[in-house]
């Protein structure tokens, strides 16, 4: 379903800085961001007013993008429906980051039982693909988009608490680390401290692409029923109601579709261009977008 | 190695054990009665009470769990509630059309993303490279649900070439069962080919810059030689990896492929027991899955740990 | 819907079957519904992609043609006794089940038993609720005792639950059905398709013409239209009215509409604030455009109602207007009602039916004009019976034509009604004597004067909002012959037959 990161794979020498990427990244995500966040003001029309008059109007110069078959303008839907795409992205990565950063913390650090209850459960959860268990977690309660996200955020929390996990076991042995334990400090203190603040750039990248997996899984989500109720313009929401107009009326599909694809390609950027800076060994992993 | 893979494979099965508590445990929690769905709007209370006690649906969860649980292990997976028929052959039924269809789709990932990653990788920084890049790339970044409305406008609707969804068996011809596929596949193919295609050429890379092709090259071996004897095979290692949970990803892919195309598989199974209410096939049919899963998650890790070692290119095992 | 009194006492032979041309080879008819079956026992069915296959392969004792007149079907003839309480069927001699016994008096009484047993869960067992004893007379007579007098009884036969199975194949109804009907199962694989073939056996002599059928299973409804368009099907049951206009152009196929008595609404919670308050419904009722709502919900196929008697019917009340918004008065009514901020209140609509959406995302923008703050959630339709019927405050639900109007308006609106329980839980006394009344009387002006009240009544008092007679539309392609769309909206296939 969502894309992964690949598997660890062998690394190239470093070479150049390439600022290209961050910077197209930034530009495509900080664009769409800034328009979601301006919808209700610069939004042309509004977003989920029914007009009669107005049905599967072709893009023309009142209606950029066309309308829909309320007849509502499909590029103020667009705008106002980038804050929910991104925000429900978002909220779930804030929500796996939120749980699964403690859960690898504290399984990496004090390893032994701890480690491996908390790593089990994560093999438990990421035994199930992460759709199934969505669609399985949301089936459990009426839908709306925030639960959605919980919903989403849920099911990633376990890479997260692996990565979490993994950062920490380095961590845990450098000497900063060790210095801390000497002048016994409490275990909150250098977790929390000490870890943690080191543990976050390639925590960061990886969540910047956690982002996209998440648009996509609640987009499908959404598509299935189990996300966006009608008559909100989340994208997913908006291809799945467009689709019994497809040969009547793309462009109410193509508009979300292409929004989305956008959105993804520029979070991709963000997150590659940001894991060069960072860990440049890791530069070419992923090639060039 | 033999002990590690027995320590995963019984790790694998404690994970499936949990798996089938969590799935039992949330199913239980599902908001439908399955009495009244039985028995329609009009039940008496007192026919949802003994159909329930029927069903064992009063008993405390545990012991339902048990109960299902047992006749698992025994082969007995319960009756579907909805269709009043046994989970176990219309479960079978769809994994097997399932496997087919992710089956294909695998084969032709494997293939084409190879295939893409080595012409990406040759043409390094020139358009072909770009163009590879950004068709995977859209591949992966609009969601599969997308594209597969879109192959059915296109190749059913306009086109006429495919039939817009279903399946045929293949005893209704191997033309008939054959068509009824390459859209679905098409779809799932286009989804995962990023993966394999982007690793594929980025490896490639890195060993067509290596030491020993430098060598080889300077032994003035040609071109094709050098890439497909001694390249591509040091530079796949990483690949196969990524196949195998590719697997794992196309059984998740499924259930939104198969309900846009109408294929009669497991994801489809899945997403109906759901809406339905369906408990009995719902949790067998996520347990199949999981394991699965689980399993290709497994090949991975273990082609990886074997692999390993092989990958070094004398400078950095990520 | 109309009411064939005709019938009453009278024999009447199937004129096709004297018309009937010898049987030839004419192909498979290839069929695409929306929903895969959940249930192959005609008793359990209750969704109308199951009847479809119901009509197919089981016959009823009375039967409805696409004119909506009730005939004879399994039952040869039928009278009843001058108080309306006993019903005597006479059954067609030589009927013969799929697995080649002859049906008689035994099986129909074992059907009708079986429906009365709660332990079926049969829907229809509610409209047999007059029914106090059911005994086979002779070996081809079945006489019905009933507990009030029921003037429309014979009629209720023709619905889709009361079809006639077998009494020693009953175990097997759901893996193995068995009817009498034009065509036999052959195979079902659940979600995919359901194969039917010919029944050579059939009491319609030369009928069907197909040599069988087969219903597909394709839930998405531009996949549906695309094989219809591909020629990968040849009817698409039900097909999206979004797609109606397209087919207009269209060589290879055409949109067979008919309008039907099935109406879509939004059904209110009487018994739960706000929507106890008369002044709270009405408000609701009269911020809606229905006009605007067939316009949306169906792109024009259907009419606006006002109860589910539909406008092409002789009872519906033509004094009756569908007015425009009054949103000032709407607000004036939530005011008195103690809202004069509009409230909040969560509406459902059904996840998988496409139009209801529609109805419920349309009024959800109307209310709002008046501070009616709708927030709308689909859910399964599976669910609802669980959860949302008779529960929740406001829900979008319609409901299929009924063979008569007393069993579309009486289970509904009669404070006793078996529906009522299950939707809006409306009590009217004025309702409850007239639908009493209706019940006793044969007299057609009095049974329209008597539905005309109903309806005026069920306006003003707004037990819910019934936005719309729908019409029923299938895509049909045009290598089909004698094909026509029935408003009981399963699929008639015997007399069809498919161009080479």
């Amino acid at each position: 379903m969502s894309p992964e990161p690949a598997a660890a794979t062998p690394a190239k020498p470093p070479r150049k800085p390439m600022p290209l990427q961050l910077k197209a990244g930034l530009a495509i995500t900080g664009t769409i961001l800034l328009l979601g966040l301006l919808a209700p003001w610069i939004a042309p029309h509004p977003w989920d007013t029914i007009s009669m008059r107005t049905r599967f109007l072709a893009p023309n110069a009142t209606y950029w993008l066309g309308t829909d078959e309320y007849g509502r303008d499909v590029l103020s839907r667009l705008l106002m429906g980038a804050r929910l795409s991104i925000g429900m992205g978002v909220a779930a990565t804030l929500f796996s980051l939120a749980i699964g950063v403690p859960m690898g913390l504290a399984a990496g650090y004090f390893r032994g039982w701890v480690d491996e209850a908390l790593m089990r459960l994560a093999d438990v959860l990421m035994a199930i693909p992460p759709i199934m268990l969505g669609l399985l977690v949301l089936a459990v309660t009426p839908p709306a988009l925030w639960k959605t996200a919980l919903a989403v955020g849920f099911v990633y929390i376990p890479p997260i608490a692996r990565l979490a996990r993994s950062v920490t076991l380095t961590l845990a042995n450098e000497e900063f680390v060790q210095a801390a334990k000497a002048r016994a400090e409490s275990t909150s203190y250098i977790l929390f401290r000490e870890i943690l603040p080191n543990a976050w750039p390639p925590l960061i990248v990886e969540a910047s692409l956690r982002v996209t997996y998440a648009i996509l899984l609640g987009s499908a989500l959404s598509f299935l029923g189990l996300g966006a109720q009608p008559p909100s313009s989340d994208w997913g929401l908006m291809i799945s109601e467009a689709r019994s107009f497809l040969d009547r009326a793309p462009w109410i599909a193509l508009a979300p579709g292409l929004a989305m694809c956008l959105l993804v390609i520029g979070i991709n950027l963000l997150g590659d261009g940001a894991r060069e800076r960072l860990d440049p060994r890791l530069k070419a992993r992923l090639g060039k977008a | 190695m033999a002990a590690y893979i027995t320590r995963r494979l019984a790790l694998v099965v404690l994970v499936l054990v949990a798996v089938s508590m969590l799935v039992f445990g949330v199913t239980t929690l599902l908001p439908a009665n399955v009495a009244y769905l039985i028995l329609g709007a009009f039940a008496t209370p007192e026919q949802v009470h003994a159909l329930e006690l029927k069903l064992g649906l009063t008993d405390p969860v545990w012991q339902q769990y048990l109960r299902w649980a047992g006749g698992f292990v025994t082969g007995d997976l319960g009756v579907s509630t909805l269709m009043n028929r046994p989970v176990g052959p219309m479960l079978l039924e769809a994994l097997q059309r399932s496997l087919m269809l992710t089956g294909l789709s695998f084969v032709l990932i494997a293939v084409i993303g190879v295939g893409l990653g080595i012409v990406a990788a040759l043409r390094h920084g020139r358009p072909l490279d770009h163009g590879v890049s950004v068709a995977t790339y859209l591949g992966i970044a609009v969601p599969e649900f997308f594209w597969a409305i879109v192959v059915i406008i296109v190749f059913a609707a306009w086109l006429g070439w495919l039939p817009a969804s279903g399946y045929e068996p293949l005893s209704a011809g191997v033309w008939e069962w054959a068509k009824h596929l390459i859209a679905p596949t098409m779809t799932l193919v286009f989804g995962h080919l990023a993966h394999v295609s982007r690793l594929t050429r980025s490896s490639m890379i890195e060993v067509m810059q290596s030491p020993y092709i430098t060598a080889a090259r300077a032994k003035g071996l040609p071109e094709r030689v050098i890439v497909l004897h001694h390249a591509l095979r040091n530079a796949l290692l990483p690949t196969i990896t990524v196949l195998a949970l590719d697997f794992g990803r196309l059984m998740g892919g499924i259930v939104v492929i198969e309900t846009v195309f109408a294929y009669p598989g497991l994801g489809r199974l899945v997403v109906f027991s759901i809406q339905n209410r369906d408990l009995p096939t719902l949790q067998a049919a996520i347990l199949v899955v999981a394991a699965i899963y689980a399993l290709a998650n497994l090949l991975a890790d273990l082609l990886y740990a074997r692999l390993n070692p092989k990958i070094r290119f004398g400078r950095h095992v990520a | 819907m109309r009411r064939h009194l005709a019938t009453l006492a009278v024999t009447i032979g199937l004129s096709t079957a004297l018309t009937a041309l010898p049987a030839a080879a004419q192909g498979t008819v290839r069929v695409a519904l929306g929903t895969t079956l959940s249930q192959l026992d005609p008793a359990r069915t209750t969704i109308g992609d199951e009847y479809v296959y119901v009509h197919l392969l089981f016959n009823g004792l009375s039967r409805i043609d696409p004119d909506m007149t009730v005939k004879p079907d399994l039952a040869e003839s039928w009278t009843a006794s001058d108080d309306l309480k006993t019903w005597t069927f006479k059954l067609r001699q030589g009927v013969k089940f799929h697995h080649g016994r002859v049906m008689d008096a035994e099986d129909v009484v074992a059907t009708m038993k079986r429906i009365l047993d709660p332990a079926t869960g049969s829907r229809a067992r509610t409209s047999l609720s007059m029914v106090e004893g059911v005994a086979a007379t002779d070996p081809m007579t079945v006489e019905f005792k009933l507990n009030i007098p029921y003037a429309g009884f014979a009629d209720i036969f023709a619905d889709r639950q009361l079809r006639i199975v077998p009494k020693d194949k009953l175990a097997e109804l759901s893996t193995q059905p068995i009817g009498t009907g034009p065509f036999m199962f052959k195979s079902w694989s659940p979600g995919d398709r359901l194969e039917l073939t010919k029944n050579p056996d059939y009491f319609e002599k030369g009928l069907p013409k197909l040599d069988g059928a087969t219903l597909r299973i394709i839930p998405e409804s531009a996949a549906r239209m695309a094989a219809l368009e591909s020629g990968a099907v040849d009817i698409v049951w039900s097909m999206p009215y979004e797609a109606v206009d397209k087919l207009k152009t269209s060589a290879v196929a055409r949109a067979d509409s008919v309008s039907t008595p099935t109406w879509d609404g939004v059904i209110l919670n009487n018994d739960r604030p706000p929507f106890n308050d008369v002044r709270v419904r009405k408000a609701l009722a009269l911020t809606i455009d229905k006009a605007a709502i067939v316009e949306l919900a169906l792109f024009g196929q259907g009419e606006p109602t006002f109860s589910p008697i539909p406008p092409s019917h002789p009872y519906f009340n033509k004094s009756l207007k569908v007015g425009a918004p009054d949103i000032a008065q709407a607000k004036k009514l939530l005011a008195e009602a103690g809202f004069p901020n509009g409230f909040d209140v969560p509406m459902q609509v059904p996840q998988e039916r496409e139009q209801r959406v529609r109805v419920g995302v349309a009024v959800r923008d109307m209310a709002r004009a008046a501070g009616i703050r709708i927030n709308v959630e689909r859910v399964p339709f599976a669910s609802y019976t669980a959860n949302v019927a008779g529960k929740a405050q406001m829900y979008v639900d319609g409901y299929f034509a009924r063979p008569t109007i007393d069993t579309a308006i009486y289970p509904f609106y009669h404070s006793s009604g078996s529906w009522n329980k299950q939707l809006w839980i409306y009590k009217d006394a004025r309702v409850d004597q007239l639908l009493d009344d209706a019940r006793k009387t044969n007299d057609q002006a009095a049974r329209k004067a008597i539905f005309e009240k109903f309806q005026a009544i069920a306006e003003e008092t707004v037990p819910g909002i019934i936005a719309y007679s729908a019409a029923h539309v299938n895509g049909v392609s045009k290598k089909v012959d004698g094909f026509k769309s029935t408003p009981m909206q399963w699929l008639e296939l015997k007399n069809v037959s498919i161009k080479p």
